[in-house]
């Protein structure tokens, strides 16, 4: 651990000095600004992006309350998302044609609260979106993605349809409302609420099979585990609306420009330290949504839930939501030390470890889980490094086909009832009707890999290794992440050569016994397929392929993975722009051009990243492709033991799970039942007592309420007497003072009579008549 | 007078309905007298829209509390209205329905209606007030009509008796408030509200307190409106009163006087200023420190009293009925801390924050009064008329999501909203409260406030888990149905939409408050106009005067 402290010091002086350097050589630097450029006007109609998708989730739930048994949900869902996204695409236009610029559209005033006169104590946050490149990247695969996948979903889900239905696409656009929010919130507070809202949304569809205990641990883990890091973003939050003054973008950056100019020249000291933690919280916020060490447990767990929330929510956009924080608040990363270092440590062991525990999987939807975590890992490490442009155009890139892998991983799941298990499927590709599916697989498969030249995953990936390189802080991470790629290469490939080439066969999955809402339906979902021979004994079972739905996402995404090539193919392509045209565009600065054994690093990582794909595939090939004539087994089963337990280490997820139970929940509970003894005794003691006190005195005064005329009217009038009483007291002690102290007896030019003689004659008359009427309603 | 009656439109608009409704409500064919109801609602809306677009009477210490209360009242008037359906003739009607004449003299349709209107009509003017003599009409104009209206709401001698109870308490109160204006009015020598703000900010200015007579017409006017928005020590009618009414009226009860009477305190505590501090006048933003001990005391002891007696109650209209003793001394927490500082907000100002809250518990108290009022008790055995009786007892609405989910819901969100939990309607009044609280330095009221919230949860959770809970079949003899005017259940669902929905977004209802909040102190020029336009009207004395007059009686 000491170790790992002293190199990452070592490593914030070489930072530190580079900055200083980059500083003093003004030609590196084309800016070193926010990366924030003027306000420009957009029509407010985009503002409904967020909101179309809000509409189809009140729809679906007007449809669950008909009881529509329909797939007009999935209509209405697709209906509005499309919409979205042709909005979307609209802003796109606008943002494009303002390079550099943003604009803020208001939609209606949410938070504006004010606790004094001055600027500083007051805060607003409104229903304001904000919208440059940044924004416009995110919400194209955001809107785009999840048209296509509740297209997906539409067929996916059909075995539930009638509440289930509902349910799930109500989840789905309420899903899409709060990622929107979180992505064009023009201030923390609205990203918060999107942060928290994609976080219910995921929580509800992990837990989606809520009669299944695994998916409703799994959902609960998922929010359990996502509070720390929610709890460090609102932190995080709190702590610059208290540097800042502000929660919104612009006024943020504006006001982080001084210190942004401090940590140019390499003057950490004179930036407060409450400023530099406030990047720490936000990544703390990061790697919880996004599933980094410590906080990536809860995303493998997440695959209970259905195959198009996967895809959607756990691989393309919830999950790079963080990734996203990080590239919005880049200037504010840039202005402390260590935040950046920690971003990319924290993603290139994620990038390692995930690998290390894909390869010994066997489950091929946990195995792209793990993917995921790992290429997430990857993300942090290309904004970690100062890159900036890597991680984002990997987030667009590896959405798009980590979608479809699972979208494919999901049409086998969805076709052989279940069944996920690499050795209990072989030879999917000769089947009838799953060419399409294997063909989607493969060129996902290539992209995840990184094969070269003619996948978009390459490219960026290629980035963010040649970032890593062309900073020399940064270098032992490079090697990192290259020994990862070419892990990913051959895991990726195992499910390749395992699932879809080979000798054909297979086993239907347990879903047929395992949780009744599924497998019952799914049975009558079968006819749809043409498939009437479906019972409950596996003889008679016989493989459903996908449908229209399925089959025509799939190939649209196939197309659009590749047409992503032409977005990253260079280095100051289409991607780059939008980056660079937005906040995260401030790291620009930091151009590094450290060799790779003396050659341009982006230039040599072009070449040896594309040859260490090509050996993880090769080595996939041999292990689990040649020469193998069974699902179950393979090459590599005679490779397992000369490893000794290191396999069995990373197919049981290296313990971390074990290891946090000890760490964590068993120290919790112990202490939760210690504090439950004291609670029991000591504060319910005390809120008994809280409680008796009202209850006694209401007993007290109950009696006054007994329904008779007179008495009410004795009470009132005794009541205003005594009131009346006091104000006397108060009347005559205040002139006695005020007479001795500072009233000059001569002071009456106002025209009343000396104050004390005044003071009681009216009261006097005035009590009377009060009394009278007093005697008189008593009577 | 001219610019008096173009502010009056929108009573007028209410007088003519009135009028109408008095011809219709007594024809000898049903679907003519049926037409009440419309009739009363499209005058409500005419008065609502014709109260959003009359011009603002700048002469007053609250400028612009006039619109805001008007469209206030109209908008919750309507929700009442709904309530109302079926409240009046319900017997008379089901005896036509089995062949009886139709006997005109047994009617009270019209009457009920015209008196709805009247009550708030009177509630209108209340906000509108300028003077005193019309500040009293305004008063009891929206009194009078209620107390016959607790009289007539159900046949049973209980409503008969609730009515005679407030009635002559009622009388009481207006008593106390008038001989209090009249001592106002000796003190300043003015009846016009901006002239005794003036001549009292003037003397103030000089002696450095408002002038013991002034302030004794004060004290009284303010105990005797303490009758109408049911604080301490003139809350004792509000139990009987509220449980003897039918439910419908019980919730027009708890929003019109209250509603009116808040409108009252802070047209009068504004002629006493919030420009009281530490050394006296002018050097902070209190009252003058004998009314604030008043109104503070008050406030202390009427949302104690209201919550702590809340909690052994077993009838929903008893707890509802002491939440809303509570609720105006949560309000009047408001009124202690005043305007603040020159151009407060929400925030800060707490006039406007009592004038959210009245529109917040005037949603949510419709609401939880509508469910008490959907559902009635129908003794299984019989069908006589004899045998529908009110739902009252808590354990009636037991298990109520089961049946009336949708009446269930409307309870628990209305009573968490009445508890003020967030992101609800009622949350968002609160908020207010507190922050002008604590910007007025009344850090103990607060505490007490907080606590009594706290207390409060105890009887508002127990309205949210009995029908939302608990279940099983309520343990009466009798079966609880809901009544035959689904307008009822549909005000209340409104209403639970409402909390919802604006609590969700209340920025712009939030705006609109902030700007009726706003408080100016009586200017020279200010008086200069009044004069000028209504030579006539108001008796002036000239301030140097003043005092004079009264004690040299």
């Amino acid at each position: 651990m000491s170790g790992l402290a002293g190199q990452l010091a070592i490593m914030h002086e070489t930072l530190g000095s580079l900055a200083l350097a980059a500083g003093d050589a003004a030609h590196a630097q084309p800016r070193f600004g926010t990366g924030v450029g003027a306000k420009f006007d957009v029509p407010r109609l985009f503002g409904l992006i967020p909101f179309i998708p809000l509409l189809a989730c009140a729809l679906c739930g007007l449809c669950a309350a008909m009881k529509v048994k329909t797939k007009l949900p999935a209509a209405i869902t697709v209906g509005c998302l499309l919409a979205s996204f042709g909005l979307t695409i609209g802003l796109y236009a606008q943002v494009h044609a303002n390079p550099g610029d943003f604009a803020i559209i208001h939609a209606f005033e949410w938070i504006n609260f004010q606790w004094g006169q001055s600027e500083a104590q007051s805060l607003t946050a409104n229903f304001s979106f904000y919208a440059d490149s940044l924004t416009a990247l995110w919400m194209l695969f955001v809107t785009g993605l999840a048209t296509l996948i509740a297209l997906y979903a539409s067929e996916y889900m059909s075995h539930d349809v009638g509440q289930g239905y509902c349910r799930f696409f109500m989840a789905f656009s309420l899903f899409v409302f709060s990622m929107a929010c979180l992505v064009m919130g023009d201030n923390l507070a609205l990203l918060f609420l999107g942060w928290e809202g994609v976080g219910l949304c995921s929580y509800l569809l992990i837990g989606y099979f809520y009669k299944k205990p695994s998916a409703v641990a799994a959902a609960k883990k998922a929010f359990v585990v996502n509070r720390i890091g929610d709890l460090g973003l609102s932190l995080g939050v709190m702590l610059a609306f208290v540097q800042f003054g502000s929660l919104e973008y612009a006024e943020i950056f504006r006001k982080a420009e001084p210190f942004l100019a401090l940590a140019r020249d390499g003057q950490w000291q004179d930036i407060p330290w409450t400023v530099q933690l406030i990047p720490i919280l936000l990544t703390i916020g990061a790697f919880g949504k996004s599933a980094q060490l410590p906080l990536y447990v809860w995303l493998p767990d997440a695959m209970e839930g259905p195959t198009p929330v996967s895809a959607l929510i756990h691989a393309a956009t919830m999950v790079t939501a963080g990734v996203y924080l990080v590239a919005r608040m880049f200037p504010l990363f840039l202005v402390s030390e260590h935040a950046l270092t920690i971003v990319a440590w924290g993603g290139a062991l994620t990038a390692l470890l995930a690998a290390t525990i894909g390869m010994a999987q066997f489950d091929i939807k946990r195995i792209m889980a793990y993917s995921t975590v790992s290429q997430l890992g990857y993300m942090f490490c290309g904004l970690g490094v100062m890159g900036v442009m890597g991680g984002p155009a990997h987030v667009f890139t590896h959405a798009f086909f980590k979608a479809m892998l699972f979208l494919a991983c999901g049409a086998v799941m969805h076709g052989f009832a279940g069944q996920l298990d690499l050795r209990k499927l072989s030879g999917l590709g000769k089947m009838p009707g799953w060419r399409i599916v294997t063909v989607a697989m493969f060129v996902g498969c290539i992209n995840l890999a990184g094969v070269p030249f003619i996948t978009a995953g390459f490219y960026s990936k290629d980035t963010i290794l040649g970032d890593a390189f062309a900073n020399p802080a940064m270098v032992p991470i490079g090697w990192i992440l290259l020994i990862t790629a070419g892990l990913t290469a051959y895991y990726t490939f195992r499910v390749f050569f395992r699932v879809f080439v080979g000798p054909a066969y297979y086993e239907p999955g347990d879903e047929l016994h395992a949780h009744d809402d599924h497998s019952h339906d799914h049975a009558h979902a079968n006819k749809d397929h043409g498939h009437d021979s479906h019972g409950h004994g596996h003889s008679a079972w016989q493989p459903h392929p996908p449908g229209w739905a399925i089959n025509t996402v799939l190939i649209l995404l196939t197309i659009l993975s590749f047409a992503a090539i032409v977005t990253v193919f260079k280095a100051d392509g289409w991607l780059y722009r939008m980056v660079t045209n937005s906040s995260a565009g401030a790291g620009i600065a930091a151009d590094h051009h450290h060799k790779f054994f003396g050659f341009d690093a982006h230039a040599a990582m072009k070449v040896v990243s594309g040859i260490v794909a090509i050996a993880g595939i090769a080595v996939a090939f041999v292990l689990h492709y040649s020469g193998r004539t069974s699902a179950a087994t393979s090459k590599a089963d005679s490779l397992v033991p000369m490893l000794g337990p290191i396999p069995r280490w990373a197919q049981n997820k290296w313990y971390v799970d074990e290891f946090y139970h000890f760490l964590f929940v068993r120290p919790l509970w112990l202490l939760s039942v210690v504090f439950a003894a004291i609670d029991k005794v000591l504060v319910d003691g005390l809120v008994n007592v809280f409680g008796w006190v009202p209850k006694a005195l209401a007993k007290t005064a109950r009696p006054l309420q007994n329904g008779v005329l007179h008495d009410y009217a004795l009470r009132m009038a005794g009541g205003v007497a005594l009131l009346l009483l006091i104000i006397v007291l108060m009347v005559n002690r205040g002139d006695r003072t005020s007479a001795a102290a500072s009233i000059p007896p001569t002071d009456n030019s106002i025209g009343t009579l000396p104050a004390a003689p005044a003071a009681v004659d009216p009261i006097a008359v005035s009590l009377d008549p009060i009394r009278a009427k007093a005697q008189e309603a008593v009577r | 007078m001219n610019n008096v009656i173009a502010q009056l439109w929108p009573e007028i608009a209410l007088f003519v309905t009135t009028c109408l409704v008095m011809v219709v409500g007594l024809s000898k064919d049903r679907g003519t007298r049926k037409l009440c109801a419309p009739i009363s609602a499209i005058g409500i809306i005419v008065a609502g829209y014709l109260a959003a677009t009359t011009s603002v009477d700048t002469a007053t210490t609250l400028p612009f509390m006039a619109k805001y209360g008007k469209v206030l009242a109209a908008g919750v008037g309507l929700l009442l209205l709904m309530l109302m359906a079926g409240t009046a003739d319900r017997q008379l009607e089901d005896a036509v329905d089995r062949g009886e004449k139709f006997e005109p003299l047994r009617s009270t349709r019209a009457e009920f209606y015209a008196f709805f209107l009247f009550s708030l009509m009177g509630l209108m003017l209340c906000a509108g007030a300028s003077d005193l003599i019309f500040l009293f009409l305004a008063l009891e104009l929206t009194s009078l009509p209620t107390y016959v209206m607790v009289a007539l709401s159900t046949r049973r001698d209980r409503s008969m008796e609730a009515g005679v109870k407030y009635f002559f308490l009622g009388a009481m109160g207006a008593a106390m408030f008038l001989f209090g204006f009249a001592l106002i009015y000796g003190a300043t020598g003015s009846t016009a509200l901006a002239d005794v703000a003036y001549t009292i900010q003037n003397r103030a200015a000089g002696t450095g307190s408002i002038g013991p007579l002034a302030l004794t017409g004060l004290v009284l006017s303010l105990l005797g409106v303490m009758f109408k928005i049911a604080a301490v020590p003139m809350h004792f009618y509000t139990a009987d009163v509220y449980q003897g009414a039918a439910s419908s009226v019980t919730a027009f009860l708890a929003f019109v006087p209250k509603c009116a009477g808040f409108f009252a305190i802070m047209l009068l505590v504004g002629c006493a200023g919030w420009a009281f501090g530490p050394d006296g006048y002018g050097s902070g933003t209190a009252l003058p420190p004998e009314l604030r001990i008043l109104l503070w005391t008050i406030a202390v002891l009427t949302m104690t009293v209201g919550n702590v007696l809340a909690l052994l109650q077993t009838s929903v209209k008893r707890i509802l009925a002491y939440s809303s003793i509570a609720h105006s001394g949560y309000m009047l927490v408001g009124v202690i801390a005043g305007p603040g500082p020159a151009e407060s907000t929400l925030a800060s100002n707490g006039l406007a924050a009592v004038l959210f809250y009245l529109l917040t518990y005037g949603v949510m108290s419709v609401g939880t009064f509508s469910v008490v009022a959907a559902l009635e008790r129908r003794r299984r055995a019989t069908a006589a008329d004899a045998a529908i009786d009110e739902v009252d007892h808590i354990d009636e609405l037991r298990g109520l999501w089961k049946r009336q989910p949708h009446l269930a819901a409307v309870m628990v969100i209305c009573a968490l909203g009445l508890l003020g939990l967030p992101p609800l309607l009622g949350f968002l009044g609160k908020l207010p409260l507190f922050t002008s609280a604590l910007g007025a330095g009344e850090i103990v009221l607060v505490v007490i406030l907080g606590l009594n919230s706290a207390i409060a949860a105890a009887y508002y959770l127990r309205l949210v888990s009995v029908p939302f809970l608990e279940s099983g079949e309520p343990s009466t003899p009798d079966a609880v149905v809901p009544t035959p005017f689904p307008s009822r259940a549909l005000a209340g669902v409104v209403a639970a939409v409402l909390v919802v929905v604006a609590g969700l977004a209340g920025g712009t209802l939030g705006s609109h408050a902030e700007r009726a909040g706003t408080f100016r102190f009586p200017t020279k020029t200010m008086e200069a106009t009044r004069h000028a336009s209504q030579p006539t009207s108001t008796v002036s004395v000239p301030p140097d005067a003043a005092e004079r007059g009264p004690n040299a009686r």
